[in-house]
């Protein structure tokens, strides 16, 4: 795929979702506030009834800007990922014109969804600068220029892993006709096993090993943790190449799928 | 350009019972059942033919198509078009060939029809002036001008069919699949998207393969037509060959003076053949293609004919009467 084309598709799906004024701000305003709202008063009963003043290593402050952070770079590490549609085309036979293109399937889909940041990128300043213009950083939490080169460098390379992740799930659609239910699982896999709803550093020692090995950490928790200034450049760094080591696989593993999906794909009907 | 030899497939569908138990059952076991689409299919088109292949629904015209423009896998058999392999994908085969399917939009619904085109310059590469060439003079052929900036979604059946048809022909691609092009079009934009069919061919020249259930689509745009059923391919040959070897039939149609007499009372009539329609200006016969030359000079014997004409049976019938006879057609 030309780069001039990636460009093309991923305007195309940016323009389409600003167009789209009422959900853009439905969607940034009340979704955030909602998911944010919860973790505050959920955490501040939390911290008042256990009279503790860290835990997991987090201050009341800092955890709730782990939450600011997580949730934004969250959406844009996801993008929008119900416009992930590989499973719709396949199941209502759209795959057919792509299938036409001298393109590759997988880049096109993946122009758009990273086309799908945009609107996040523009709720994550907004947002961003609101809450720490208003509520200023807490003295465990160093943001700072590096901090956010490296978190630049971490959400371009979740957004991948994260897109590797979701597509061969959706590819599922070439032998199942709805693959809803998968998708479910995955989105809550993420959320859980990824810091969305609890830094990771909160689960139990035994937990940890495990969560090193899955891909999901990478997600969220290591950008998010990477922005506040609570990973060194090393810990980054093997953050940063896991994924890519993650990718790699997942790119193998879904030609894979890929090559016998098309294999039995029928377009709708015979 | 196109060369297939004995091409088959078949699918693999599962037969689910009707109702709640059906439903609740399936959820343990289905009964998988293998059906042959496509059945061991040969012939070739040459550059700038255009070839109707017809037959009934589920006949396995669409999905010979598929194999041919590469979206399904053959079972066996094999296919090159333009020297490659449909199903392999080729980026090369990709860039020189085009599907158009009448029941299935293929372009961005969210997008106005000139934006697709731009998208699909860059997806085929398409240099800048051939693309506004191009751009310029199908838009102007189809009468579409108008029409560029509204969103697909907003236009007319007829309109955004031929929106479909100039973004799959704005690469010029050299072999074309036309799957019904003209379904659910009134006659108007039938008679339009026919036209534009037959110049384009003029002008390119690529090998068409066309698919359509209205007989007028074959009979304007085909010189030669190929007969599918239950998956063979039942008769390929001219379209014009199909009424000189399979017409059992031909009507002799008699436009009558004024003269009182009731022709429609003569016994002999009936015996000529089936009588289409009889009145006092008018009597049409359906006769035998051997007795024809006796019933023309009986007409014209016993009854007051101001004219006489003799017509072959409608290609359409005789079509359809392969399409659906049990026997293998010579």
């Amino acid at each position: 795929m030309s780069p001039r084309l990636f460009l093309h598709v991923f305007t195309i799906q940016s323009r389409k979702l600003m167009s789209y004024r009422a959900d853009f701000w439905v969607s940034s305003v009340f979704a955030f506030l909602t998911e944010l709202a919860i973790m505050y008063f959920l955490w501040r009963a939390i911290f008042a009834e256990s009279g503790m003043d860290r835990i997991g290593g987090f201050s009341f402050e800092a955890l709730i800007l782990y939450y600011v952070a997580a949730i934004l770079l969250g959406k844009l590490i996801r993008g929008n990922d119900r416009d992930v549609t590989v499973s719709t085309d396949i199941y209502e036979g759209s795959l057919t014109r792509y299938l036409l293109y001298p393109s590759s399937y997988f880049k096109f889909k993946y122009a758009e969804h990273v086309g799908t940041m945009i609107p996040s990128a523009i709720q994550l300043v907004i947002f961003g600068v609101l809450y720490l213009s208003l509520s200023g950083a807490p003295a465990d939490v160093h943001v700072t220029p590096a901090t956010v080169g490296m978190t630049v460098i971490s959400v371009a390379v979740s957004n991948l892993l994260h897109f590797a992740l979701l597509y061969p799930i959706q590819l599922v659609a070439f032998w199942a006709d709805n693959v809803w239910s998968l998708n479910v699982m995955f989105r809550f896999a993420c959320m859980m096993l990824g810091g969305l709803l609890l830094p990771l550093s909160m689960f139990p020692e035994w937990a940890r090993p495990v969560l090193n090995v899955l891909p999901f950490r990478y997600l969220f928790d290591v950008p998010a943790m990477t922005l506040l200034g609570r990973h060194s450049v090393a810990e980054w760094m093997t953050g940063v190449a896991a994924s890519l080591l993650w990718i790699a696989a997942l790119g193998i593993a879904t030609r894979l799928i890929w090559n016998r999906g098309t294999k039995s794909y029928t377009g709708v009907g015979i | 350009m196109i060369e297939v030899a004995k091409l088959s497939k078949s699918f693999f569908v599962h037969r689910k019972d009707p109702g709640f138990w059906g439903s609740v059952r399936s959820l343990v076991s289905r009964e998988k059942v293998e059906k042959a689409a496509v059945n061991a299919v040969e012939f070739n088109v040459g550059e700038g033919e255009i070839v109707g292949l017809v037959g009934a629904n589920g006949a396995g015209k669409t999905t010979l198509v598929k194999m041919l423009a590469g979206i399904v896998h053959p079972t066996s058999g094999d296919a090159t078009v333009l020297g490659f392999r449909p199903w392999e994908r080729d980026n090369r085969f990709r860039r020189q060939i085009a599907l158009i399917m009448g029941q299935k939009a293929q372009l961005w619904w969210d997008l106005p029809a000139e934006d697709c085109f731009l998208l699909l310059r860059e997806i085929y590469q398409i240099p800048e002036s051939q693309f506004r060439a191009s751009l310029d003079y199908l838009s102007g052929v189809l009468d579409v001008r108008d029409q560029l900036n509204i969103q697909i979604r907003r236009l007319s059946l007829g309109e955004r069919m031929k929106m479909e048809l100039m973004a799959s022909l704005l690469h010029t691609p050299r072999v074309v699949f036309l799957d019904e092009p003209t379904i659910g079009l009134d006659l108007t934009a039938q008679r339009a998207i026919r036209d534009f069919i037959l110049d384009y061919r003029v002008e390119h020249r690529p090998a068409m393969i066309l698919t359509s259930h209205y007989m007028e689509d074959i009979e304007r745009l085909c010189e030669r037509i190929l007969i599918m059923r239950e998956g063979e391919i039942v008769y390929d040959g001219a379209l014009r060959d199909v009424v000189e070897r399979y017409a059992r039939t031909k009507i002799v149609t008699a436009h009558l003076r004024k003269t009182g007499e009731n022709v429609c009372a003569d016994e002999q009539l009936a015996e000529l053949g089936d009588v289409l329609e009889c009145n006092e200006h008018l009597v049409r016969i359906k006769v035998p293609r051997t007795g024809v030359a006796d019933a023309a000079a009986t007409v014209l014997g016993r009854f007051p004919v101001a004219d006489l004409s003799i017509e072959d049976e409608d290609v359409g019938s005789i079509v359809e009467r392969i399409m659906q006879s049990k026997e293998r057609m010579p």
